[in-house]
């Protein structure tokens, strides 16, 4: 079977060029013509299914391009672009059998879609030489969906649809707008900013039966109530909102109760002229709506354009409204009148809406959500206005007779305090940070993730009900990519204030003392030949270096409290450490670094603290540990809780001793295996974590170990209730090159060397190759 | 055999007992067919002292109430607290920002000498309290959902959360964008916000939700014009014995 071939006749190349490359990739052989001329030319020797020919061409004009066309090859089906479509030459171009026409300059979805299903329409049917009868759609206009009717008109749609079903619209109340059932046509408001509730409460209302039961049995049935009801007024934000509720309660476990009456509701949807001086639409992208409604009106001051997107929209216009085609004054009047909307919005997002996802991802940590959130009243009412929120619980009432009842949803919301608590009493949101931060994640990713569009569509009703001023999506995506470039930018200066070509070259450091630690473990001093000091956050890595051994990651642990010299505690294992091994004092070695990010001091800042290291993961741990007790006001309790396999592979032990013995420390020692000498506790590690007392909303327990000892460590910890965000570990990976670039350290999209090795539990849970 | 259900009444205008009373002959009859009245001082002249749950309304503000309700204690298997006087103390308390001299003064003038009196306090402050039936007065429906709850052994679903959940719910405009004083931020929900319904505030008289932020309440009444005082009078008319008053 042929293919199907498509001309372009256009003389603007970069047109002519961009569908030729559409059209070739989705399959089709594509010939394009400058001028109509060449078009006609090529018609002559070669068989088109469909012409796509601008209606300005240079020579002949395109509605004569056509006639000639139409005489050589009735069978081809056109579509025209044109600037300004008047009614007289689309007439003209619909007797010619063009099938649909496109307004420069192009919209290139439209464009797209255009051909799509002119080429679909004759896909079983290859290029024919017999002519046939084009099937025209209904009217050229009708085929682009676009009409005007006038004020009179609009009001006798309404009042004939009243007569029909329930019909509720925008109507005005103590200052405010709202969604109300009509009782008269002239209660409706058209030209407002926002209303207090959303129109998707008659889609999800705030309580609703699911079922009906009989007591004593497990008798139950369901109960699915909607009626014909028609909605006028709905702003696109809102469409947008309702397209997101589709998804989530028509796709995947399809909700009977929303369909129901999601298939009852006709939508009339209303541009929005006058915006909420709190709406942020433009930025999410839900200013305009492109389908989700039965009509969209565009109020263009002489009447409305309308927009039609459903076989009913087109029923109740013809039948009600008395619709025009549109011309092309009209459509620019449509545009003005949409960019001068635009230009009354007065926020937007500093960044694009697709950098949420990472912006978020990499935000979940900041001290934003415990600031902002702290004059949250938990009061609900940014999610019981919001659009887009459809969380709901459900709950039984019998009657007083004790025979039977119903089950009942009703709305609900993640900002209310025990939306997360459980029957034995356990809250997992128990602070207004965590619920201030998912709701804002929700907006912002979760929903994005899940179901393809972002859970907001910045219609500023949870910025205006909220009376602490703190719900704004927009303020909190702001916020957070000021933090963020704030941060981005003290790295930029951090690495700029570096010459750039230092970036693998170490810088030689002397080795100023050794000391055995254990059998294959010594500490290193160093101190940086330049004089100056490392400075380290407790927690980061350097990469030692032996030239013609190579290069290892190896951990300080020394605090930058001390002093300028640092110092690495080592085990001999491999090739760099065995050569390290035999270093002796005054020996040089290149050091690079420090690099990751260290423990997170300003989350553990003022907090109770428990210490779990196992073996060398003392090493590490050893630099936060000397940090805390050097700044012991800032902290609370310190716990300590040290373990190694045998009293010999007890590392530091002096330092150890002294730590057991400090007022303001406890500290607990054990040994898998204890010898002659040892009197302490024998058993691993996690033994030791029910001896503590630990307060789980102020403990941060920061856990350094055997990948094995993680495992136990965190079950021994979450016994204790602790929050995942509580529970700090610092991994271990294949760290070469130090800078995020050779990629040996990755767990799944993370690089440990620059995002690590320090990470939160509760950043972990997503990282499945973690533990 | 069905539960018997008791009435008694402390201090207060007996408006509760009133409300409770504000049934349809059709929940009257559903209700005396899953449950024994025995004794109901507003509604009938038999008493019984053999009684399973026990809904008590008014505050404590004589010594001698105290023996009293704590001999009900000991004979109820379940005490319901009634209203906003017995849940929180009620608007009873506004006295305790008083001297008692001075209170029992204010109110018997020359024959005060013959009464005593003592710092309103809700019934929590003096016995056990197994549940609430908010409010001033309570809604007849959630009064019925408690007896219910009690018939079924279940908790009985009190919302934990403020009064603007409902009053969103009902479509309301805010009270506070309507250029008045509202504490429906830290006030416990289960009124379906009747008061802003009819066009006025909430006064809090369901008292206030498990974690009120009365400290961003108080800010927020500041930032709409009241000063410290006039905020501290807002949550006096029924929170005075908890916290958010003082």
């Amino acid at each position: 079977m042929p293919k199907n071939r498509v001309l372009i006749v256009d003389d603007e190349a970069i047109v002519r060029e961009s569908i030729r490359a559409w059209l070739e990739g989705a399959g089709y052989e594509v010939a394009t013509a400058e001028t109509g001329e060449e078009a006609l030319d090529m018609i002559d020797k070669k068989d088109f299914s469909v012409m796509v020919m601008d209606l300005r061409l240079p020579g002949e004009s395109g509605i004569g391009v056509l006639q000639r066309v139409k005489a050589k090859k009735p069978q081809i089906k056109s579509v025209i672009i044109t600037p300004y479509p008047s009614a007289e030459t689309l007439a003209q171009a619909k007797e010619l059998g063009v099938i649909d026409y496109l307004i420069k300059p192009l919209v290139l979805d439209d464009l797209e879609k255009l051909i799509i299903e002119t080429l679909d329409s004759m896909a079983k049917e290859p290029t024919i030489k017999e002519p046939k009868a084009v099937p025209v759609k209904p009217g050229v206009v009708a085929a682009l969906k676009l009409f005007t009717i006038t004020y009179e008109g609009l009001k006798s749609l309404v009042e004939s649809l009243m007569l029909e079903m329930e019909v509720v619209g925008v109507k005005a109340k103590q200052g405010k707008y709202v969604y109300d059932k009509l009782s008269s046509v002239s209660e409706l408001c058209l030209d407002y900013d926002v209303t207090v509730l959303t129109p998707t409460k008659y889609l999800l209302p705030a309580k609703e039966t699911l079922l009906k039961f009989k007591t004593g049995g497990a008798q139950f049935e369901s109960v699915v109530e909607s009626k014909s009801r028609a909605l006028i007024g709905v702003h696109p934000d809102d469409i947008n909102a309702i397209a997101l509720l589709d998804e989530v309660f028509m796709k995947i476990n399809p909700d009977p109760n929303y369909i129901a009456r999601r298939k009852n509701t006709l939508i009339i949807s209303v541009d929005c002229i006058h915006p909420s001086p709190k709406s942020f639409a433009p930025s999410m992208g839900t200013r305009l709506a492109e389908s989700g409604f039965d009509l969209l009106l565009t109020d263009i001051g002489t009447g409305y354009v309308v927009t039609i997107d459903s076989q009913k929209g087109t029923e109740l216009l013809n039948k009600y409204a008395m619709p025009k085609p549109v011309t092309g004054e009209e459509i620019t009047r449509q545009k003005v009148v949409r960019d001068e909307a635009l230009g009354r919005y007065h926020i937007a997002l500093d960044v694009p809406k697709e950098r949420l996802l990472k912006l978020l991802y990499d935000n979940y940590e900041n001290p934003y959500w415990e600031s902002r959130s702290k004059t949250c009243l938990n009061c609900g009412s940014c999610v019981m206005v919001c659009p887009t929120c459809f969380c709901f619980d459900v709950q039984d009432e019998v009657a007083l007779n004790m025979k039977e009842g119903e089950r009942f949803r009703r709305w609900d919301g993640c900002m209310l305090v025990d939306f997360a608590k459980v029957a034995t009493g356990e809250n997992f949101r128990h602070d207004k940070a965590s619920r201030f931060r998912h709701r804002i994640f929700r907006k912002g990713k979760y929903i994005l993730e899940k179901y393809g569009m972002p859970g907001c569509v910045g219609c500023g009703r949870c910025a205006i009900a909220c009376l602490a001023e703190i719900a704004s999506p927009a303020e909190a995506f702001n916020a957070i990519t000021e933090s963020s470039r704030a941060k981005e930018e003290t790295i930029r200066i951090l690495r700029e204030a570096r010459d750039q070509t230092e970036l693998y070259l170490p810088r030689s450091a002397h080795l100023m003392k050794v000391r055995n630690l254990g059998a294959k473990e010594k500490v290193f001093d160093f101190k940086f030949v330049d004089g100056k000091p490392l400075g380290q956050r407790p927690g980061q890595f350097v990469e030692v270096s032996i030239p013609g051994i190579g290069e290892a990651p190896i951990s300080v642990s020394s605090s930058p409290t001390r002093d300028d010299v640092f110092q690495l505690a080592i085990r001999k294992v491999g090739s760099l450490t065995t050569a390290t091994d035999d270093l002796k004092e005054g020996a040089a070695v290149g050091i690079r670094g420090p690099y990751g990010n260290g423990f997170p001091l300003e989350a553990l800042q003022g907090k109770d603290l428990l210490f779990l290291c196992a073996g060398i993961g003392l090493f590490p741990l050893r630099s936060l540990i000397q940090y805390v007790l050097d700044k012991r006001d800032s902290f609370g309790k310190v716990n300590i809780l040290s373990g190694a396999r045998t009293p010999t592979e007890m590392m530091f032990t002096d330092e150890q001793a002294e730590w057991s013995k400090r007022p303001d420390v406890e500290y607990l020692a054990t040994v898998d295996k204890a010898d002659a000498n040892w009197k302490g506790n024998v058993g691993v590690i996690t033994t030791l974590i029910p001896k503590v007392k630990i307060d789980p909303r102020k403990t941060m327990a920061v856990v350094v170990g055997p990948p094995v000892m993680y495992r136990f460590a965190i079950i021994e910890l979450k016994k204790a209730n602790l929050p995942d965000e509580n529970i700090i570990l610092s991994l271990e990976r294949r760290m070469k090159c130090g800078v995020g670039k050779c990629g040996h350290c990755q767990i799944n999209g993370v690089y440990v060397c620059q995002e690590g090795p320090v990470f939160s539990l509760a950043q972990l849970r997503s990282l499945r190759e973690a533990l | 055999m069905k539960p018997r259900v008791a009435f008694f009444d402390f201090s207060g205008c007996e408006g509760c007992q009133l409300d409770a009373l504000n049934l349809t002959p059709e929940e009257l009859f559903d209700l005396i067919a899953v449950v024994d009245i025995v004794n109901f001082r507003e509604a009938m002249t038999e008493c019984s002292e053999d009684y399973d749950i026990a809904f008590v309304e008014g505050s404590i503000t004589r010594e001698s109430e105290i023996p009293r309700l704590q001999k009900i204690r000991r004979q109820a298997k379940v005490l319901v607290a009634l209203g906003a006087c017995a849940c929180i103390g009620g608007i009873n308390c506004l006295k305790n920002h008083m001297s008692m001299e001075e209170a029992l003064k204010i109110v018997y003038s020359k024959d005060a000498k013959y009464y005593d009196t003592i710092p309103a306090r809700p019934l929590s402050a003096v016995i056990p309290v197994d549940y609430y039936v908010r409010g001033c007065p309570p809604i007849t429906s959630e009064l019925l959902k408690m007896v219910k709850a009690l018939l079924l052994g279940k908790k009985p679903d009190i919302p934990n959360y403020p009064v603007c959940v409902e009053c969103k719910m009902a479509g309301n405009v805010c009270v506070f964008e309507r250029a008045m004083f509202c504490l429906g931020p830290v006030t416990r929900a289960g009124c379906s916000a009747i008061c802003v319904n009819s066009g006025r505030h909430c006064w809090g008289c369901r008292g206030l939700v498990d974690e009120p932020n009365v400290n961003s309440e108080k800010e927020i009444l500041k930032k709409h014009g009241l000063t410290v005082e006039q905020t501290l009078e807002k949550f006096k008319i029924y929170d005075t014995y908890t916290e958010a008053a003082k």
